[in-house]
């Protein structure tokens, strides 16, 4: 588990900085695409519902994102957070995804 | 008896965690220039390359669109070209008028140059590369080479900056359309979020196509710096005042550079 706590860290760190100074540049109609919340919901979608890494995975991408912006730390965090124990939940109680639950 | 040890063990966790974002919140800027100061090296090309390539995408997808906007804009260099030759004259002729009148040239502004790193994502604020030991101050101005007005500091770290964009909801300054015979019209820029600006509080006519600049009210900022065009105009019977959307005269995606005002 910490083992891949510390991939993630990476992994997130450099999301960080692709989504402050190389997505900046592809904006469409004036949004940016969240490389952040992409990878929130593509892993709490893909994860087992009864593993946690996904809710790992919210915290530090919203701790990452609220460092390189303006609003305090813990802002981003609430969201991500909410959005993956949503996700979670919806999985767990409505949705089967075959193929994942043969993995 | 382990239920509830569990339960406290749970409880202890979430005070924990809540104190943990409490220190860190009042740590802020320790913090975030922690994260910054080793952050830039990666930042800084990854800048460059997001740049070069959403140029190249551009390019490609507007080819046909550019060779129209070429030729607009040949047509127009024609006439600057004409415009300038009159304007040199004239140049000449204040030069002699000053001398004679011993007046000192205009003060120009002290500035320092800075290189944007990075961009919020919120999109309304850019990490810049200079801070407190630059001697940069908050709300102090930030153009660009060109003196079209980007915005003011609002976040100062050590050897980083936060620049609050003139499109951000929070942003209004005083601003003008000058005008050649009659009295200038004045106004308030106001941000209104997603890279949108309106001149607000128009009491006389405006066109489009008419250069808004900022003006010396509010001592926000010096005045005479480029902020953009009208693009439209909302016009209603029953408000006293007119608003106009404004097209700003930058593009930050493709700003590298930036200048600070440190005197005005």
């Amino acid at each position: 588990m910490i083992k891949k706590l510390i991939i993630s860290i990476v992994i997130i760190y450099f999301l960080a900085l692709v989504q402050t100074s190389f997505m900046v540049h592809f904006s469409f109609w004036g949004m940016v695409p969240n490389v952040f919340l992409l990878f929130i919901i593509i892993w709490n979608v893909i994860e087992k519902p009864e593993n946690s890494l996904g809710l790992y995975n919210a915290i530090l991408a919203g701790f990452f994102s609220d460092i390189f912006s303006t609003r305090f730390i813990g802002f981003n965090v609430l969201i991500f957070l909410a959005i993956a124990i949503i996700l979670k939940f919806l999985f767990k109680r409505y949705v089967r995804i075959p193929f994942i639950k043969e993995a | 008896m382990k239920l509830s040890f569990k339960k406290n063990k749970v409880w202890v966790g979430i005070i924990i965690i809540i104190l943990i974002f409490i220190l860190l919140n009042l740590f802020q800027s320790q913090v975030k220039g922690f994260f910054y100061s080793f952050s830039v090296p990666i930042q800084k090309p990854l800048w460059r390359a997001g740049e070069n390539i959403s140029d190249f995408l551009f390019s490609v997808f507007t080819i046909g669109k550019l060779r129209n906007q070429a030729e607009e804009l040949e047509f127009k260099n024609q006439d600057l070209i004409y415009q300038i030759s009159l304007l040199s004259e004239l140049k000449e002729e204040n030069i002699i008028l000053r001398q004679a009148l011993d007046l000192e040239l205009e003060k120009e502004f002290r500035l320092e140059m800075a290189q944007i790193i990075g961009k919020d994502i919120s999109q309304e604020f850019i990490l810049i590369n200079k801070g407190a030991e630059q001697g940069i101050l908050k709300d102090m101005p930030v153009i660009t080479e060109q003196k079209v007005l980007i915005g003011r500091v609002k976040e100062i770290y050590n050897d980083f900056s936060k620049v609050m964009l003139i499109f951000h909801k929070e942003s209004s300054f005083d601003a003008k359309i000058q005008r050649e015979e009659e009295k200038d019209v004045s106004g308030i820029v106001k941000g209104t979020g997603s890279q949108g600006l309106t001149l607000d509080l128009i009491k006389d006519e405006v066109f489009e196509q008419d250069i808004v600049l900022t003006s010396a009210l509010g001592n926000i900022f010096p005045e005479g710096l480029l902020v953009g065009r009208i693009r439209a105009i909302k016009k209603s019977d029953v408000e006293t005042f007119q608003q106009a959307e404004i097209d700003p005269a930058f593009n930050i995606s493709n700003t590298n550079k930036v200048f600070i005002i440190l005197e005005f």
